[in-house]
């Protein structure tokens, strides 16, 4: 935080205490919908659902008190826990890293000042607003082995494409494809970045001899990593949560090769009754989020790289 | 019509009121809560049978809470919170039966012969230990597919009355043309045991076998050989294991014949690609074949407040002027009905109800045991092992390790 920025902050802070002074509790009541909404819908459900996770708990019929009975089962007794959890972070992954390189890809082929830059924008977008559903039946169609377009296209370059959907050791990979899909957020979160990046840098760096591949790797690459870690974390969470995508076109099937962890705990509340189980399995998955995410954060130092945390001090060398 | 619909309420409302006026005396109306799976059109076709119920029965105000898709999911939430709606549309009995109103009293009390005009092979799917859960509204038996240009162009007779496995894969061959990648048959590749069991049923078998385990059942040899002839055919090229049940393929000239229920009928004929129904097939020659029922009923939540209403609602909703407006969209399950519309001389529909007539006597496994989800995933995990082309277990080995 620069100076100036840290002197606003001061500031608008003492407005903010004046205000309660002057006003009561009047803000507070102005957020209270919100408020409210939060508790009965966000952190009541939550903290419900930790209760939860202590009971047998049946949709028909009364609550059991099991204590920690319910996680002891998934972590010793139930191999389809880990099994789910395998798969899942299997197609993390394999789905993030390529996720974060085509849209990357993707924002830096349309932030070119080239004609119909923006239609491409658009179109590249597109898939983003469709929804799930619909996505999920273009892409059985298109993955159909038989007389699916993607085999057909194979076909023609004199490939023999895999069975995607029917043979266990490629529907992953089909997953990974159709989630790829909806790239088309992190590319514009990427592509504004880009944007962002003064033009003056490059032409110091064209003028100092800097070829296009050094520029990438020494001024664009470093100067987006703030939204490369947001991207990053999104897409890990999204890549551990997915269940939309496998309940449609997959159901976890061939053989439980895409039963992804969003599903087990979704059947285990839902098909097989156990709500207390499933709670269970979904605390555990927050766990793993949130060390997961806590990880990447304190890694975030050793990569990340803010602007401002230099900016004052290329300013004074300036001076 | 909407509109004209809509004028008329108000007028009778109108009227309702003023008789009310009259009388001083207000009646007290009672709201019921009706649950459906159904949406769109079909939702819109019901709600205006809510409409004819209420316009007759003043008393009684009904809301139609179009679950769609999400049925399952809100009902068991529904069920959970204990807040369900009062009468729900139920496919799945054994899986909610402690959620539902036993309904025998409520029939004992009606006229006697009150579900004499059903197909009585229908209560089997609505009752749960000798307790009557719900009343039928529809119905599907499963029935061969057939496309009848697939089969003139090969030359081939269709099918017609009884035929056993051995004849359909033999018209599978005939019909299929490796070159042009169109198959006889198609099996699905990961069924779904429930409607997988007549398979079991038509070797004179069940899942279970006499003490109620897997061993004795799905393991006998006479099931064995028919999973193996299944097989065979796809492993030859002239059947085909395919992701649903293969009427997608079907409708794009690729498959000749698959199995299923009255579902894939819309969108074939919307298509307008010529097909048939022909009967399940048998195991042995001269022995019926027989398919598993597909219900939609109409159940009570056992803790509503206004069971008398909800009664009510549901004598309506199974009566025969009820069964006829559904008529296109859901199969009359009452034989007065389904004989004074023709549905049973029907060249398409009789297919059914005669599936259904031949039925008659089995119970699915899954009306029978507890934990159904989870039996129904391993017998799953098993099929999919024999039915899935890049895994081709052998029936014996996949059925043992399933048995053990």
């Amino acid at each position: 935080m620069t100076k100036a920025q840290r002197r606003i902050a001061k500031g608008r802070g003492a407005a903010v205490r004046g205000a309660i002074g002057r006003w009561g509790a009047t803000p507070y009541l102005f957020i209270l919908p919100w408020l409210v909404g939060f508790v009965a819908f966000t952190l009541g459900p939550l903290l419900f659902s930790a209760a939860m996770s202590l009971f047998s708990w049946p949709v028909l019929g009364a609550p059991r008190f099991v204590g920690l009975g319910n996680y002891r089962t998934m972590l010793t007794d139930d191999p389809q826990f880990w099994k789910s959890l395998a798969i899942t972070l299997k197609f993390a992954a394999i789905f993030v890293p390529l996720n974060l390189a085509a849209a990357l890809g993707l924002a830096l082929l349309i932030s070119r000042p080239v004609r119909g830059a923006a239609l491409f924008r658009s179109i590249f977008y597109l898939p983003s607003v469709v929804s799930s559903v619909a996505v999920a039946i273009v892409w059985s169609w298109i993955l159909n082995s038989e007389y699916g377009i993607l085999n057909w296209l194979l076909g023609r370059l004199g490939l023999q494409g895999p069975r995607w959907l029917q043979d266990p050791a490629w529907a992953v990979i089909a997953m990974v494809i159709t989630s790829l899909w909806g790239v088309g957020t992190m590319m514009l979160i990427f592509y504004t970045a880009l944007k962002s990046i003064p033009r003056d840098i490059y032409e110091d760096a064209l003028i100092a001899g800097a070829s296009p591949i050094q520029q990438f790797f020494s001024i664009t690459l470093p100067l987006i990593t703030p939204s490369f870690l947001f991207n990053l974390i999104t897409s890990t969470i999204g890549a551990m949560q997915q269940l939309s995508l496998v309940l449609l076109l997959t159901k976890g099937g061939p053989l439980k090769s895409t039963y992804f962890y969003g599903l087990y705990v979704y059947e285990n509340a839902f098909r097989h009754f156990k709500l207390g189980y499933a709670a269970a399995n979904a605390w555990f998955m927050f766990i793993i989020i949130l060390v997961l995410t806590g990880l990447i954060f304190k890694s975030s130092s050793l990569w990340v790289f803010y602007e401002h945390e230099v900016a004052g001090a290329r300013k004074g060398g300036n001076a | 019509m909407k509109r004209r619909r809509s004028g008329v309420l108000t007028v009778s409302l109108v009227f309702v009121l003023a008789l009310g006026g009259c009388a001083a005396k207000k009646p007290e109306k009672v709201s019921i809560r009706f649950a459906t799976w159904d949406s769109e059109e079909t939702l819109a076709l019901q709600q205006a049978l809510v409409d004819q119920f209420v316009a007759t029965n003043p008393d009684i105000e009904v809301v139609l809470e179009g679950y769609g898709d999400d049925f399952d999911t809100k009902l068991a939430a529904g069920l959970g919170a204990e807040d369900a709606p009062d009468v729900m549309y139920m496919w799945n009995f054994s899986h909610y039966k402690g959620g539902l109103e036993p309904l025998d009293g409520w029939i004992a009390k009606e006229k006697r012969g009150f579900k004499k005009d059903f197909y009585e092979t229908l209560f089997n799917y609505t009752s749960i230990d000798n307790k009557t859960l719900g009343l039928p509204i529809g119905y599907t038996t499963h029935v061969v597919y057939y496309n009848k240009a697939l089969f003139d162009k090969a030359g081939v007779s269709y099918p017609k009355g009884d035929w056993t496995w051995d004849e359909l894969l033999a018209t599978a061959k005939k019909v299929a043309n490796p070159k042009e990648k169109i198959y006889g048959f198609a099996f699905q590749g990961a069924p779904d045991p429930y409607d997988f069991e007549h398979y079991l049923w038509n070797a004179g078998a069940g899942y279970l076998g006499a003490e109620g385990k897997l061993r004795g059942g799905i393991d006998s040899p006479k099931v064995i050989a028919l999973l193996e002839k299944m097989q065979t055919a796809m492993k030859e090229g002239y059947a085909v294991a395919t992701e649903g049940s293969g009427a997608k393929e079907l409708r794009s000239g690729k498959v000749a014949m698959f199995i299923n229920g009255s579902w894939s009928m819309p969108a074939i004929q919307k298509d307008g690609i010529p097909f048939g129904l022909a009967k399940l097939p048998s195991v042995e020659e001269g022995r019926p074949s027989v398919s598993v029922v597909s219900i939609s009923g109409i159940a009570m939540y056992a803790k509503s407040k206004h069971k008398e209403a909800a009664w009510r609602f549901m004598k309506f909703w199974t009566s025969a002027e009820a069964n006829k407006f559904r008529i296109g969209h859901e199969m009359p399950v009452l034989r007065s009905v389904a004989e004074g519309e023709k549905l049973t001389a029907d060249p398409l529909m009789s297919v059914y109800y005669t599936m259904l007539e031949q039925s008659a006597g089995h119970v699915p496994t899954s009306y029978r045991v507890e934990n159904w989800s989870e039996l129904s995933d391993k017998i799953g995990q098993a099929l999919q092992k024999i039915f899935n082309p890049s895994i081709y277990e052998s029936p014996e080995k996949s059925i043992a390790a399933l048995v053990e």
